[in-house]
C-alpha cells in the first residue's frame, strides 16, 4: 500500500511538473510596431555618344531626343511604398564640344513634373556628380510616383567641327537611385 | 489584411515553440509498445497489445535552433524591430532552421504469433506532418536592408531557401523475432498515402547590384530555383473557390487522400536489439526508409536563368534609329525572357526523412522477481534473456541521426530508467543537438492491470518559460496490454 502510495506521488509531481508550465508575458501587438524599410538601388538611364555623333546633328544642333516610358516609379507597389529617395547623376566629357543635356519626367498625360538640366563644359577633368533627394527636406516625392515617361534630349551648344585630341572622345551621362521604402 | 500577416507570424512561432523527431524518451522504453514503432527489433514481451484508437500515440514536437517566441515577443519594453534586427537577423544563420513534427496513431495492434511465439506481429496506421524551413538568411536580409548602402556589392545566395513539408498517412505492418536469448531483429512494412508534400531544397543562384561597367549600378541574377508541390493545388482551389460546401469538400479531399486516394510510397524499418552480456544489450535501428511518387496535384514553379541589367541603355550611334519609347517595357520583358518563371506538373519522387538510432544500455540493480510474479510475461522475459524488466535500473546513451535537406542532424543522449515494481518506470533523458543543450526529458509509464498510459515530456527546463524554449516536444498514449492467456 505504501508502495502504491509512493508511486502514485511520483506520477502526481510528474504531472504537475508537466502541467505547470508557464510563460513569461508575450506581447505579440509588437508584431504592428515592426518596421522594415529597405533602400533598393537600381541603375536608371545610360546614355553615351561619340563626337562624331554630336558633330552629325550640326551646330547648335538636338543630337539625342527620346521620350521612354518609365513606369518603374508609379507602379502600384512602388508607389504606395516610397518613402523617399535619391537620384544620382554622373556626366563625362571628353568630347570638345560644349553640351546640354535634360531630363524630364512626365507624368501620364505627357505633363512636365520635374527637370533636371546639366550644362556640361568640353574635355572635363572629371566626372561631374549631382545627387537629387526626392522627400522630406527635398523634392516632392509625387513628382517620382507620378512619374510615367522620361523626356531625355542632349544638345550641342558648340561647333560641329571641332575635334577633341583625346582618344575616343565620348559624353556619358549616367544615372542610379537609391530608394526608400516601407514593406512594412 | 495586417491581421493576417500577424497571425501568419504568430501562428507561425507559436507552432515552433512546441518541438524534431527524435523520441529518445520513447527509444528503447520497452514497456511501452510505441517503442517498437522506432526499434522493429526491440525485446517484446507482450502477447497482445490494442491501442486506444487515435489516443495510443499523439507526439507533438516542435523546435527552433534560432530565435524563440519569447525573444521577440517579451514584453520587455524594446523596440521590436529592434529585437528582429539584432536576434533575427544578426544572430541567425542559413543553418538555423525551425521545425515541426506531430505525429497521431490512428490505430495500433500487436500479438504474438500463436505458431510461432517468438514472433511479435504488430500492424496499424498513423498520420504524421513534418515541416523544416531553414532560416533564408540572406533573402531576409535582402527584404529588411535592400540591395542599396552598404548592401552594393553584396552577393545574396538565393540557395538560402530551403524547406521541405508534409502530411502523410501511414499503414504499417511489422515482424519482430527473437532469434536467440541475445538477439531480437524486427522490420517493418510502410505504404504512405500522401495528403500534400512540398520542397524547395536544391536552389541554387544569387543576386548582387555593383557598381556598373557603363552606368552607375549594375543589377545581376542567376537563379536556378524550383518549388515542387504535391496535393497542394487541390486544397489551395477549394479553399479559393470558398462555397458553401468548402467544409464538406476539403473533408473529403483530405479523407480521399489518407485512404490511398492520393500519391503513394513505399519503405521500411529496421532494427536489433543484441545483448553483449546479461547486462549490457546494445540496439539500433533504421526508419522510414522509403520514398513517395507524387504523380497527382503536382504544381511546380520555377526560376531559371541569369539577367543582368544596367538600367535603359542608350549608345549613339548604335542606337540613333531605335525610336521605340517603351524601352522600359523592354527591359523587363528582356529580364523576364534571360530568367523566366515557369510553372509545370512534372511528378517527382520525394525520399521520407531517414531516421537512425542506436543505444547501448546497461542494468542493475536486480529486482526481487516479485514484478515478474504475475505478468506471465513473453518470451523474451526470462531470466537470462537479458530482458531488463529484472533489472531496477538502466543506464546508457543513444545516438540519433536525420537526414535532413542540409545534412545529417545529429543529437546524442544519456539516459536513466527506473522500473518500480510492474506498474511504474521512468525514464530520464539528458540531450544534445542543435536545438538545446539543456535537455532534460523525463517519461513515465503506468501499467495498471492492463491498461497502459504513458507521458513523455522533453526539455523541461525549458517548462518555466514556455516561450524561450527552443524545442519542446510531448508524447503519450493509452493501450491495452496482455501478457498472458488470460
Amino acid at each position: 500500500m505504501k508502495g502504491l502510495f509512493c508511486r502514485l506521488l511520483v506520477a502526481l509531481i510528474f504531472f504537475s511538473f508537466l502541467l505547470n508550465s508557464c510563460s513569461e508575458k508575450q506581447d505579440f501587438d509588437q508584431f504592428e510596431d515592426l518596421s522594415i524599410t529597405p533602400t533598393l538601388a537600381s541603375g536608371i538611364f545610360y546614355l553615351e555618344s561619340d563626337e562624331a555623333t554630336i558633330n552629325a546633328a550640326g551646330d547648335v544642333g538636338v543630337f539625342y531626343a527620346q521620350t521612354v516610358n518609365f513606369d518603374a516609379f508609379n507602379e502600384e507597389f512602388v508607389a504606395e511604398r516610397l518613402l523617399e529617395g535619391t537620384i544620382h547623376y554622373e556626366l563625362e566629357n571628353t568630347t570638345s564640344k560644349r553640351l546640354g543635356i535634360t531630363i524630364e519626367f512626365l507624368d501620364e498625360n505627357g505633363n512636365v513634373l520635374d527637370v533636371e538640366s546639366f550644362t556640361v563644359e568640353p574635355n572635363m577633368p572629371e566626372v561631374f556628380t549631382r545627387d537629387v533627394f526626392y522627400g522630406p527636406g527635398g523634392k516632392s516625392i509625387d513628382i517620382l510616383v507620378t512619374t510615367s515617361s522620361l523626356r531625355i534630349s542632349g544638345g550641342n551648344l558648340s561647333d560641329s567641327t571641332s575635334v577633341s585630341s583625346t582618344s575616343d572622345p565620348k559624353v556619358k551621362l549616367s544615372s542610379g537611385a537609391e530608394f526608400l521604402f516601407r514593406l512594412k | 489584411m495586417r491581421k493576417g500577416i500577424r497571425l501568419i507570424f504568430v501562428i507561425w512561432f507559436g507552432m515552433h515553440a512546441l518541438c524534431a523527431q527524435n523520441k529518445q524518451l520513447l527509444y528503447d522504453f520497452n514497456e511501452i509498445p510505441q517503442s517498437l514503432m522506432l526499434n522493429p527489433g526491440v525485446k517484446t514481451s507482450e502477447k497482445w497489445h490494442v491501442g486506444i484508437p487515435v489516443l495510443s500515440g499523439l507526439s507533438f514536437q516542435a523546435g527552433t535552433s534560432g530565435v524563440t517566441v519569447n525573444d521577440l515577443f517579451a514584453d520587455d519594453g524594446i523596440d521590436f524591430t529592434t529585437k528582429v534586427r539584432e536576434r533575427v537577423l544578426d544572430a541567425m544563420t542559413r543553418k538555423d532552421d525551425f521545425s515541426s513534427t506531430s505525429q497521431i496513431e490512428g490505430f495500433y495492434v500487436g500479438f504474438r504469433g500463436r505458431n510461432r511465439p517468438d514472433d511479435y506481429y504488430s500492424f496499424g496506421m498513423y498520420g504524421e506532418t513534418d515541416i523544416i524551413v531553414y532560416w533564408p538568411k540572406d533573402l531576409a536580409l535582402l527584404a529588411f536592408e535592400g540591395n542599396g548602402g552598404d548592401n552594393i556589392g553584396r552577393s545574396f545566395d538565393l540557395g538560402d531557401l530551403s524547406l521541405r513539408g508534409e502530411m502523410v498517412n501511414v499503414f504499417h505492418f511489422g515482424v519482430n523475432r527473437k532469434i536467440s536469448n541475445d538477439l531480437t531483429v524486427g522490420a517493418r512494412a510502410k505504404l504512405y498515402s500522401s495528403v500534400f508534400q512540398f520542397q524547395s531544397i536544391h536552389n541554387a543562384g544569387s543576386f548582387r547590384t555593383s557598381p556598373g561597367q557603363n552606368n552607375v549600378y549594375v543589377s545581376s541574377m542567376v537563379a536556378d530555383m524550383q518549388l515542387q508541390t504535391a496535393g497542394v493545388k487541390g486544397f489551395y482551389d477549394i479553399l479559393d473557390e470558398d462555397t458553401s460546401t468548402t467544409t464538406k469538400d476539403l473533408t473529403r479531399l483530405f479523407t480521399k487522400r489518407v485512404l490511398l486516394g492520393g500519391n503513394l510510397g513505399l519503405g521500411f524499418d529496421a532494427g536489433f536489439s543484441y545483448n553483449l552480456n546479461p547486462q549490457t544489450t546494445i540496439t539500433a535501428s533504421v526508419l522510414d526508409v522509403g520514398f513517395i511518387y507524387n504523380s497527382k496535384d503536382i504544381q511546380n514553379y520555377t526560376l531559371r536563368g541569369n539577367a543582368s541589367t544596367e538600367g535603359i541603355t542608350v549608345f549613339l550611334p548604335e542606337d540613333i534609329n531605335d525610336v521605340n519609347n517603351d524601352l522600359w517595357q523592354e527591359l523587363v520583358d528582356d529580364i523576364e525572357e534571360s530568367l523566366p518563371y515557369e510553372e509545370n506538373s512534372s511528378g517527382y519522387i520525394s525520399l521520407r526523412p531517414v531516421k537512425v538510432y542506436g543505444s547501448i544500455r546497461y542494468d542493475f540493480g536486480e529486482g526481487d522477481g516479485r514484478s515478474l510474479e504475475n505478468c506471465g510475461c513473453g518470451v523474451n522475459m526470462e531470466r537470462g534473456g537479458g530482458m531488463s524488466g529484472i533489472y531496477r535500473n538502466s543506464v546508457g546513451g543513444q545516438l540519433f541521426l536525420m537526414k535532413r535537406p542540409r545534412g545529417i542532424q545529429p543529437a546524442l543522449t544519456g539516459f536513466y530508467q527506473k522500473r518500480l515494481g510492474r506498474t511504474l518506470s521512468l525514464k530520464t533523458t539528458y540531450t544534445v543537438d542543435k536545438y538545446s543543450w539543456t535537455n532534460i526529458g523525463l517519461g513515465l509509464n503506468l501499467q495498471a492491470g492492463p491498461v497502459n498510459f504513458y507521458v513523455l515530456g522533453d526539455n523541461l527546463l525549458s517548462y518555466r518559460n514556455v516561450a524561450d524554449s527552443h524545442y519542446a516536444s510531448l508524447q503519450f498514449g493509452f493501450n491495452i496490454i496482455s501478457w498472458n492467456d488470460n
